[in-house]
Formats: structure tokens, sequence, C-alpha cells
């Protein structure tokens, strides 16, 4: 899932970018580049958060 | 090798532990005695005016330092009276003072509107004769050109604001006081930055012992160098302006202004030396990731993101040769970076919840686990009140609060005033409460929320811009609650304190804002900060003020879509980046700190979180200089504060005397 959330942002990232150089900064796809950002944090600190509960149970 | 991922609760915690040097006690005592109500009269008394004047004259408030000369003044005293003074009693004493010097800015704005409805701004933009009566009496009133505050015209003012004080003193104690219960108690929230504030009074405490720990010489060796750096900052021009019509400034106050000098490299940038050098303190005190990240990316954006890049693709287009740095700064906000700022503040909010709601889901499992959240069960001998009761009292405080609105905007639509009241404030106090509960700090905002309100409700008249809305934030209050319980004071004995303070600081504060405005005019050359500053806070006021005027809002064309989403977006991408490579979280808040900032505001922090990272840790080691220097910090501000309100006394007294030679 870490390798899951960090593709996510990566991709979000770059597709921040393109929207920037190539669309000129276009606000829905400024827009919709932070959407699969907040889609990759959130995946990021839920792994991160429940990782460490899950290693407690154990 | 690869780098070991750390949560960001840990990381924060980690850094917060550092500070941590001893465990919270258990054993409840009344705060308040006769000492320390006269302890209170004394704050009544001179520190909020010291601080009120303080504000005028170099922008500083003395609001840090104002409780801490109170302390160290009452253990002097204590120590010289061969009597001992528990920490309850310093820090409820360094509570009232806070609030007291709060208070006394509060009525600051009495002074700033009757100075603004005179200004050549408010009559340009047609709002000089709409500004409402309650907020301040007319411009060619008799109580506005005799600089009184004590004629009949600014009853109604002065009327509004005390029922505006009670209604919100019940308001805050009871909305802190229910967060405090849900977060605390009942969440157990681990609350890592009260035992800062705590330190402190324990620090002073332990001086009117009878062995003196190293706590009392560090703090000696901070309050000697705030001395000396107090005097040679306020102390010569408060001094020489008694003295002479202009005050020698030995350091500018409050910056020296280097925009001009980088324009012909750099234009667009802007580069403002600010010379309190006090400012080092909180350099060794800040996480010294968070200072670093934020001066190199301020850098960043005046030396290459402003000139290179916006500058040369117009984004930043107002801008001409031989402007300074609030002009340029002005032009750079309307043209970019305010609408930057707005996507940026939305991204913290993002960021919180997306950093808040996976723990709050982890707490709720370990709870049920460990069996030991979930109660309400309170600390005998804390002092607690029934829930019921303080439902009531925030039920009362609010709802009268809303009357009190809608007596002074009558037309603007009620359901607002409800949607804030009884929507919007507990849920923004719950995050907030939450957020100083895991990381000790507020992360959740709704930048121009008014402004969005006042847009949708469709109502156009400038009154609501003067009117308070009832969109409040309780949830830092919850902080100092748990700093109570750790010092271990009753919070029967605080509520007592804050309601015997509140009276004396009402009567002080007008009696005492008079008093300053007839020695002169402010602004004026008496009061250089307010004489540099006031004219161009007029000028941004009444843009504010304007903004929806007819549909044609310069503020608001200035906030552009596609530079709130690069603001947005931008620092999604940065907050995953650092993620993805698992590098600090901190970098984050220094980046988004510093990015658009003046590097110049920055430069005295970052020497001393240099001196403090490279050489005070290597002379004491990491876990004594954390030890040392917040009560290093506290020791400087005391000093600072002390010559702060020696000079501002010699120079009340002087000016009182000295008023015409006829």
């Amino acid at each position: 899932m870490e390798k899951l959330a960090s593709l996510i942002i990566i991709i979000g990232t770059f597709l921040w970018l393109f929207s920037i150089l190539v669309l000129e900064g276009r606000w829905q796809w400024q827009m919709f580049s932070a959407l699969v950002l907040t889609v990759g944090i959130f995946t990021a600190h839920f792994w991160e958060e429940l990782r460490d509960t899950d290693d407690t149970e154990e | 090798m690869a780098r070991e991922r750390v949560s960001q609760a840990d990381e924060w915690q980690a850094w917060a532990q550092r500070y941590d040097i001893e465990g919270g006690i258990r054993t409840f005592e009344s705060g308040l005695t006769v000492k320390v109500f006269f302890g209170a009269l004394f704050v009544g008394l001179l520190m909020m005016p010291g601080a009120i004047y303080l504000n005028f004259v170099s922008g500083q408030s003395g609001a840090e330092a104002a409780p801490w000369v109170a302390v160290i003044l009452f253990t002097e005293l204590a120590r010289r009276s061969f009597t001992t003074a528990r920490r309850q009693e310093l820090y409820m004493l360094l509570s009232l003072t806070g609030a007291a010097v709060g208070s006394g800015l509060q009525y600051r704005s009495f002074i700033w509107y009757a100075y603004f409805v005179n200004t050549p701004q408010a009559a340009s933009y047609e709002i000089a004769d709409k500004i409402p009566a309650w907020i301040v009496p007319a411009g060619d009133s008799v109580g506005v050109l005799t600089r009184s505050l004590l004629h009949p015209d600014w009853f109604l003012p002065i009327a509004v604001y005390l029922a505006g004080k009670l209604l919100g003193t019940l308001r805050f104690v009871s909305g802190q006081y229910i967060l405090f219960r849900l977060t605390a108690d009942l969440e157990r929230l681990p609350y890592p930055m009260a035992p800062i504030t705590a330190q402190g009074a324990t620090a002073l405490a332990e001086t009117t012992g009878k062995e003196e720990t190293w706590r009392w010489r560090v703090f000696s060796i901070g309050s000697m160098a705030g001395l000396i750096w107090g005097f040679l900052y306020i102390g010569v021009p408060s001094l020489t302006g008694v003295m002479m019509s202009q005050p020698i400034q030995i350091l500018k106050i409050p910056w020296i202004d280097f925009t001009q000098s980088i324009e012909s490299f750099a234009p667009t940038g802007v580069f403002a030396l600010r010379t309190d050098f006090g400012q080092m303190l909180y350099g060794f005190v800040l996480p010294f990731p968070i200072i670093m990240t934020e001066f190199v990316t301020a850098m960043a954006s005046q030396f290459i993101l402003n000139p290179q890049i916006l500058y040369r693709y117009e984004v930043l287009h107002q801008w001409s040769p031989g402007l300074d740095v609030r002009a340029v700064g002005l032009f750079n906000n309307l043209d970019f970076w305010m609408s930057y700022g707005l996507g940026k503040s939305f991204s913290l909010a993002l960021v919180g919840i997306a950093a808040s709601v996976p723990m709050l889901i982890k707490l709720r499992k370990s709870q049920k686990k460990a069996g030991e959240r979930g109660s309400f069960g309170t600390p005998p001998n804390r002092g607690d009140f029934p829930i019921w009761l303080m439902g009531i009292m925030w039920l009362i405080g609010m709802g009268g609060f809303i009357w009190l609105i809608h007596w002074m905007v009558p037309n603007f639509p009620l359901s607002f005033l409800l949607g804030f009241a009884f929507l919007y404030t507990p849920i923004n106090s719950y995050i907030t409460a939450r957020t100083y509960g895991v990381l000790g700090r507020d992360l959740f905002e709704i930048p121009y929320l008014h402004e969005i309100t006042f847009i949708l409700s469709r109502y156009e008249e400038v009154d609501i811009w003067f009117a308070p809305l009832p969109d409040e934030d309780y949830g830092r209050g919850t902080q100092g609650w748990r700093v109570l319980e750790l010092t271990g004071t009753t919070f029967t004995s605080n509520l007592a304190g804050t309601l015997l303070i509140m009276p004396i600081l009402l009567v002080c504060g007008i009696i005492v804002l008079h008093f300053i405005w007839k020695i002169a005019p402010v602004p004026s050359a008496q009061y250089p900060f307010a004489q540099m500053m006031w004219p161009i806070n007029a000028t941004n006021e009444c843009l504010w003020k304007t903004s929806l005027r007819d549909g044609n809002s310069e503020m608001l064309q200035a906030i552009r879509g596609d530079y709130v989403s690069a603001g947005f977006t931008s620092s999604l991408a940065i907050y995953g980046i650092l993620w993805v490579f698992k590098l600090p979280s901190m970098w984050f808040y220094g980046i988004i700190g510093g990015i658009g900032a003046d590097p110049g505001s920055m430069v005295a922090r970052l020497l001393g979180a240099i001196i403090g990272r490279f050489y005070m840790i290597k002379r004491f080691g990491m876990r004594r200089w954390y030890m040392f220097n917040p009560v290093l910090a506290a020791g400087f501000i005391c000093g600072v504060g002390l010559i702060g309100m020696g000079t501002v006394a010699i120079a009340l007294v002087s000016k009182a005397v000295i008023v015409k030679p006829f």
C-alpha cells in the first residue's frame, strides 16, 4: 500500500506539472491533479497509521 | 541505505518530548490567593498600558513579555519577603497577565477606527460616513476631534464592546471547557506542547525555594541578554523620543529595506531586514528544520520565483522600479500571492484532515484495547464543572451574541448567523482542539470565510464588515486547560481569577487608552510603528471593505481561480513528494510558511537556529540544550519586557508632565 500511495502521489504531481506547462495552468486540470494527490495523501496516512496498529496487535 | 519512515504524529511528538523534561503532577491546589490578587492588580495598572504603548511605538505588544515580567517581579517579592510562591500561583499570575495584555490590545480598535474614520482613504472609498456608530463616533464628533474616550460620544461603542466582552467570556470559558473534557478526558489526547508553558512557571517557582537550580541561572542569563537588547532596541528610541522631536533609532524600527537595492537583479523581489534580533531566541526554540526550509524557500521565492518566472511571464505585472517593500508586497499580493495563499491555506486544512482522520481511527482502536479512554471521569479535586451548566452558559452566551449582532446589522440574514454559531463554530472548534491535542498546533482554517459568506448572503451594506460574526474557535484554548492540569491548578480558581480580573481590566483599559491618546495623536512621530504601518493598513482595510461593492471588487478580482488552484495543488504535491521520499513533514510546514514570504523577516530566527544547532547543542548536548532554551527564551522576553515597561513608564510620566510650556 505504501508503493501504491507513492505511485498515486507521483502521478498526481506529474499531472499538475503537465497542466501548468502544457495546459496553460487551467484550474480544472489543476484541480483534477489535486484530487489525485488527495487520494494519494489519504492513502499514505491511512497506511502509515494503521500499519502501526497492525504491528502492535501482532 | 533506505530511510526509515516516521509517521507525522510520531515526528511531532518526538520534538515535543525534547522539551518535556518532567511529567505532569496530579495534586490540585487553588492558584488564587490574596498575593495573586495583588499581582493581578499590578498587571491591570501597569502592564496593559505598557503593552498598548509599545504596540504603537514598535509594533510589538510585549504580550509575551508582560506575563513573565509580572511573574519575575512576583517571585522576587516572595524571595525578599522570605516566603515561597507555589507553581499554581505563578501559573495563575502568568495566565491572568496574558489575559490582561490581550484585553489591552483589543481596546486598540477604538483608536484605530478614530484614525480610520478621518483618513483620506476612507473618504475616497466613500465609507467614512458609513462606519456604524457602534464602532466609532462620526469623524467630526467632539469625542474623536478632542481625542477623548471619556466623552459621551464614545458611550455606544464602549457599551457594545462591554456587552460583547461579557458574552464572549461566557462562550469561551464554557466552549473551551466542554472541548477539553471531550479531547483530554474522554479521548485522552496527549497535548504535546502544553508542558512547555508549564515549565516556565515551574522554573520560577523553584527560585523562591531554599535551593536554586539550573533554571534560575539560565533564566538570569536570558534576562540579562534581554535587558541589553531591550535597552538598545526599545529603550533608546523611547527615551530619546521624550526629549527630541525625532527619536534616535540605533537600529531602524521595524526593518531596513533593501528592496530597491535588489531590484536590478531581482525585480519584484522583496528583502527588508527585520531588525528585531530578539527573534533569535525563537530560532533557538523552534524546530531547526522548519526555520531552515522556511528561509531557503523564502529566498528562492524572492530571488528566483518572483523575478525569473512570475515577473518574466507577466504574472506579476503591476511592479515598477523604485517601489519600497510595502508597495512591492501589496502589488505582488494583488497580482499573484493572495490567490496562491488562499489555495495554500486550503491545502493545510486538507493535509490536517488527512493526518488526523487515520489518527482518530487508530486512537479509537487502541482505546478499546487499553480500556482507558471513553470515560468522562475526572481526577479528584481538579475543580471541574457540570457539563450541563457549561452547556447552558454557552447557549446563553451564543444566543445573546447573535441577538447583539442582529441588532447591529438587522438586515443581514439571520440564518447565516445561526449557521456560523451552531454548525461551523462547534465543528471548527472540535477539529482545532483535536489538532492541538495531537500536534500542538492549528491546522484547520477556511480562509476568506467572511468574504464568501457576504457574497452568498447578497448583503451589500458596508456595516457588516464592522460587525463581529459568530465564527469562533475554542479549540486552541483547550491547551490552556491542559496546562492548568499539568501545573496542578484547580479549574475553579482559574475561573474565579478570570472573573476577578475582568472588571479591573475593563476600567483600566479605557482610562489608559484615553490618557495615551491625549498625549499625542496616533499615528504621529511619537509612535513610529503606527506612523509607518497605519496608512497602508487603512488602504488595505478600504480595499477589503469595498471589495464586494457593485460586484466590482479589486480584492476579489485579484483572486484568480487558476492561481488558487496552483497554490492548492502545488502545496499538496510538495507534501506528497516529501512523503514519498520519506522526508520530515516539518519541511512541508517550513516550505509553506516560506513560499512568497520576505526572507529578511527571517534572518534573526535563522541565526538563532544555526547558533543553537551548530554551537549550543555541541556545547551543552541535545538534552540539556532543549532543557535550557525554553527557560532562556522566557528569561530573554522577561528582560526585554522589563526594559520596555520601564522606558514606557518614564516616557508616559515625561509626556504627561511636559505637554506644553505655557
